[in-house]
């Protein structure tokens, strides 16, 4: 476009324009990130009683939270949505339908490749161990990229089929209704498998990660250009259910994988037998070496476990005291532990006591200055956004530039978009990383606090010098004894049950360990759990009201219904769904309800409410699933499902993200549904006069 | 340049408001009728919505409530056009109150007059004239029984340009609040001194809200003068207000929805009023006030032109673009989709329609630059449509 005498606005006034534009942005982003900060903070200092600790890096981080938010909702919406639409527009005049699906297959595999869910996926799975859930165990740690390719192909034939479904003017509707039984039958077959059992929840919630918030508003944008450019958008739904096919097939394509990888995989058994020489050569299956398995053993496994690996008892002692000296061998049984943080960890106590003098202390400080802490986080999160950013921008900008010869009509703003997208991405998940994670991890950590006895951290006191003389008796009305003894720290003395076995007569020694009492097992109160789901709620509420991928849809929503479905009431649907599903989350940690039970009956109700509904409705509908799980939600929401997780001793956080991900399909299917009672106002009188429609 | 061929027709349009239920109905009317050149946009209705207070307080309720509705825009032949008008009328009742608003505007369609162009459209808007030439009207084909539906024809159309975000909603309530009728909002991009600001344009936002009104002829100007007060239309950057003609219609006046009162709603004796009196010349409201101290604050703008370009998405932007070289100020774009009633053709749906208010004197010059810009891509041609807006306003006239 040739520029036409440009009006030249003086300094101040530009600024002034500049600082009204940021100004409200800033302000909404403020408010939307209000919530779940406030939440946190009330929920810590009301219910936990504690100060949050690292008060200023929180409140920093939290403020880049909101500064990275508007950055790179504003990048969105100036370059990479106009450039998505713009390629879409243009597809299907240039190109035929065989190379647009070809088009949409690069763009859904590139960018599952490009946007690093994955790496959500393997947080989940952190505690996995190859003994309790060896197929997961393999997914995950030995074979995470074939995990990848088998994600970014279901991805890429997703958005290929969403492709032809806008070109022919498709209804989303026979595409749920086939897709989703096939998975829930799939998913329901498997449970009763042992091995397989355990991929479902995987599987489910890699549906819900892999379109993260560069994907979804860049194929939400293509989708909503093809179809108009057809002319089918009635049909098919405006452009919207484009998300809903990238989170379902990658669940199918997850399981196919599980299955096809699953004969030679050994069945669970327990720890001891698992690392038993006799078991070797199945266990040894499952990773590359002899070396990797026995690190398994050292950084997952007990004691027990460790024992097991070695024949016999003397190799076991020699290797764990050539730790000491051995800088090779450590290395390759703790990986990138120390040998203190090793013991404190992971350790025994009769393995630590091997070490006598390598007791573990207080962990040593892991985080240096705060600046260069920041400056770390910062590089490390610039790196994962260009690489989110960058590959799909340049491949629509190619296809557009060389492939359909067209431009965007504002190139500036496009490269102002993309670099806004750059800038606002590397602060918001720094932001996260330094504020609001912590905080999330703080509260989520303390969280069990509230209804535990006042015991809290397992810890071990060695009491030196003990005394048998200091063991009293008492005695209960039907005759029964226990010894006790007095034990003070800095406070005051506490009753201590004495148990014989630990005392070490030799040297004198007692060790007490301080034992919670588990968090939800038989002083299971009802005001506790009231408490954790109340938590999860809000956390998820509060969560997704700041989920960039959401607001970029509800934007989108708001601006194809010319404002009659408004974008605030659409995120409020999908994060009421998303505190609802997380509620059925934890609910399922804590009881250990088959995912199946869970899944099954809110995807059943679904079918119906799909029929039934309208085709942009349920489209909006099925898109919001998959929007929810972003940045903001997926390190909250996963700490939080390790952490009740982790009480518990389950072993994976899966399953929590997936309901986070239906129930906003159904909250939004009603709210579709009220909106529709709602738009017959104005012509129900005339319809019941006349009696037809 | 001027000398450029072009042709010239004078035509009418037909424009209507349709609830999204309903749009069906329209659709496949238009459709079967064999009307040429359907354009369909999306907007929203706005009404007021009252109902008592819950629990039996005292008071009520009144808020707005949005409702999605289908702007279809078809040209025809002047002599077709009340016969599709019917039949689009019948097709899904548009004359009882809360369905929808219809109606017809006589304009000037110019084309560029290359042959292939030129017989390509004669062809396409001919043959269905043919077609039902020899039949009955179009209306009467489809419920034989049906009444006549009486239209109005003292009628005119205000459109309002908004620029601040929120914009139409507020002048929905001014409308509302007047009693005037049911506005119908749609969505627009303005091109004009944004363009002109390098990369500080992002700090403006180019989303324009356009408020349809139609509302007696004979009270427009003091309802413009109205709607320019309370929407603070006389300050700068606030938008752009127009009338432009109606020849003859059918209104939406179901202002109000909620529970009724009586056995017929104001709204309904209102319009059957109009149906017996033919006109809305009874409900002429501004009695006496013309020559008011208001008219040396606010002047209107007597000569100017309304020309709206539909064409292929993605050439709005360089035709605005001729169009502001050729002089006129800036444009308003809508995105809308055509449906073709005559199954697969060339060229895609997507469809762009910008609308440009000029002062009459420039008019000729910015149409016969638009017509010289016409890709004269076959089936995917320009069109120039001109229409004479007796009355605009703006920040500075």
């Amino acid at each position: 476009m040739p520029d036409r005498e440009r009006i030249h606005i003086p300094l101040p006034t530009a600024l002034q324009m500049l600082g009204e534009y940021a100004r409200i942005r800033i302000g909404e982003q403020l408010r939307s990130v209000a919530f779940i900060i406030i939440y946190l903070l009330a929920f810590q200092i009301l219910i936990l009683r504690a100060t949050p600790a690292d008060a200023l890096v929180i409140a920093g981080g939290v403020a880049m939270v909101v500064v990275g938010l508007t950055f790179f909702l504003e990048g969105l919406f100036l370059g990479l949505m106009p450039l998505g639409e713009r390629v879409g527009l243009q597809l299907p005049k240039r190109s035929p339908i065989i190379l647009i699906a070809m088009f949409g297959l690069l763009l859904g595999f590139g960018s599952t490749l490009a946007e690093p869910a994955i790496a959500a996926l393997r947080t989940a799975g952190a505690n996995v161990t190859a003994w309790e859930t060896p197929l997961l165990y393999l997914l995950l740690e030995r074979h995470p990229q074939t995990l990848v390719i088998a994600i970014g192909i279901g991805v890429g034939i997703a958005v290929a089929f969403g492709m032809i479904r806008f070109y022919f003017g498709l209804s989303l509707k026979p595409f749920v209704l086939t897709i989703i039984p096939v998975l829930l039958i799939v998913s329901a077959v498997l449970s009763f498998d042992e091995n397989l059992s355990t991929i479902v929840a995987l599987s489910w919630d890699t549906g819900a990660v892999t379109t993260g918030p560069v994907t979804v508003p860049l194929v939400l944008a293509l989708g909503i250009g093809v179809s108009r450019a057809t002319g089918k958008s009635e049909a098919a739904g405006g452009g919207f259910g484009i998300i809903m096919l990238a989170s379902a097939f990658p669940i199918l394509s997850v399981l196919v994988l599980a299955i096809g990888l699953s004969p030679g995989v050994p069945q669970p058994t327990d720890e001891t037998a698992f690392f038993a020489p006799d078991n070797r050569n199945q266990a040894i299956q499952l990773f590359e070496s002899p070396q990797t398995l026995a690190r398994h053993a050292f950084t997952h496994g007990s004691e027990a476990g460790r024992r097991a690996f070695f024949s016999d008892d003397d190799a076991y002692r020699a290797t764990l005291l050539a730790l000491r000296e051995d800088d090779e061998l450590r290395s390759t049984l703790l990986g990138d532990l120390t040998l203190p943080q090793w013991l404190s960890e992971h350790a025994s106590g009769r393995e630590q006591d091997l070490f006598p003098r390598a007791r573990p202390s207080a962990p040593a400080p892991a985080t240096g200055q705060a600046g260069t802490r920041l400056g770390t986080v910062l590089a490390g999160e610039a790196q994962l956004a260009v690489r989110a950013v960058v590959p799909l921008s340049a491949l629509l900008l190619v296809v557009l530039l060389v492939l359909l010869r067209d431009r965007p009509r504002y190139r500036d703003e496009v490269v102002l978009g993309i670099v806004l997208a750059l800038i606002g991405m590397t602060i918001l998940t720094a932001g996260i990383r330094l504020g609001l994670a912590p905080l999330g991890d703080d509260v989520g950590g303390r969280l069990p606090r509230v209804f535990r006895a006042e015991e809290r951290s397992v810890e071990r006191i060695i009491v030196e010098d003990f005394d048998r003389d200091l063991v009293f008796e008492s005695i209960s009305p039907d005759g029964e004894r226990r010894m006790y003894f007095y034990l003070h720290d800095n406070r005051e003395p506490r009753r201590v049950e004495f148990q014989p076995e630990r005392f070490d007569p030799d040297r004198d020694r007692y060790v007490h360990i301080v034992r919670r009492p588990p968090l939800f097992g038989p002083q299971l109160t009802a005001v506790g759990i009231a408490l954790v789901f109340l938590f999860a709620f809000g956390m998820g509420y509060g969560s997704t009201l700041a989920e960039p991928a959401l607001k970029a849809l509800g934007r989108t929503v708001e601006e194809i219904t010319v404002g009659t479905v408004k974008r605030s009431s659409v995120v409020r649907a999908v994060s009421l769904g998303v505190g609802i599903g997380l509620v059925a989350g934890v609910a399922r940690i804590i009881y250990d309800i088959p995912m199946i039970w869970l899944l099954a009956p809110p995807y059943l109700l679904l079918i119906p409410l799909t029929i039934w509904s309208e085709e942009d409705f349920a489209g909006i509908a099925w898109d919001s699933g998959g929007v929810t799980t972003g940045p903001v939600t997926v390190p909250l929401v996963l700490a939080m499902g390790l952490g009740i997780g982790g009480e518990l001793g389950v072993v994976d956080g899966f399953g929590v993200v997936s309901m986070a991900s239906v129930f906003p399909i159904l909250s939004v299917s009603l709210y579709g549904f009220m909106i529709r009672a709602r738009q017959r106002r104005s012509i129900n009188q005339a319809e019941r006069s006349d009696g037809d429609e | 340049m001027s000398d450029a061929p072009h042709v010239s027709n004078e035509i009418s349009r037909i424009t209507c408001h349709v609830h999204h239920r309903l749009s069906h109905l329209v659709n496949e009317r238009l459709v079967e009728i064999g009307a040429s050149s359907i354009l369909v946009e999306s907007g929203r209705s706005v009404r007021q919505l009252r109902r008592p207070r819950p629990f039996g307080l005292p008071g009520k309720i009144v808020r707005l409530e949005d409702q999605p509705v289908e702007v279809f825009r078809v040209t025809a032949p002047r002599e077709r056009a009340h016969s599709i008008m019917e039949a689009v009328i019948a097709s899904a009742d548009l004359d009882q109150p809360g369905r929808g608003t219809v109606y017809l505007q006589d304009l000037v369609e110019f084309r560029r007059a290359a042959a292939d162009t030129h017989s390509g459209d004669r062809a396409e808007s001919s043959r269905p004239v043919i077609g039902t030439g020899a039949t009955p009207a179009a209306g009467a084909l489809n419920q034989p029984n049906r009444p006549v539906p009486t239209l109005l024809r003292d009628l005119a159309l205000i459109t309002c340009i908004l620029s601040m975000p929120g914009g139409g909603q507020q002048l929905a309530r001014v409308a509302l609040d007047l009693g005037t009728c049911v506005p119908v909002v749609t969505l627009g991009t303005g091109t004009g001194m944004r363009d002109r600001l390098g990369l500080l344009r992002i700090t403006v936002p180019p989303e324009k809200e356009i408020v349809h009104l139609i509302v007696p002829a004979h009270d427009c100007e003091e309802i413009i003068r109205i709607l320019i007060e309370e929407a603070n239309l006389n300050q700068p950057g606030r938008g752009f207000v127009y009338q432009t003609p109606v020849s003859a219609g059918v209104i939406d006046t179901r202002l109000r929805i909620g529970p009724q009162e009586h056995a017929a709603s104001i709204e309904q004796i209102i319009a059957a009023i109009d149906e017996l009196k033919g006109s809305t010349a009874w409900r002429k409201r501004f009695v006496g006030i013309e020559g008011d101290e208001t008219d040396a604050t606010l002047r209107l703008l007597r000569n100017n032109r309304e020309i709206t370009v539909i064409c292929a998405e993605g050439r709005a932007a360089t035709l605005v673009e001729t169009a502001i070289e050729a002089g006129a100020g800036g444009a308003t774009t809508s995105r809308a989709r055509r449906l073709s009633s005559d199954g697969p053709e060339g060229g895609l749906a997507a469809r762009e329609r910008s609308t440009i208010s000029v002062q009459a004197d420039i008019c000729k010059n910015v149409v016969s630059a638009l017509l010289e810009a016409d890709s004269g891509n076959e089936g995917d041609a320009d069109r120039v449509q001109v229409l004479e807006a007796p009355a605009a306003f703006t920040h500075g006239t």
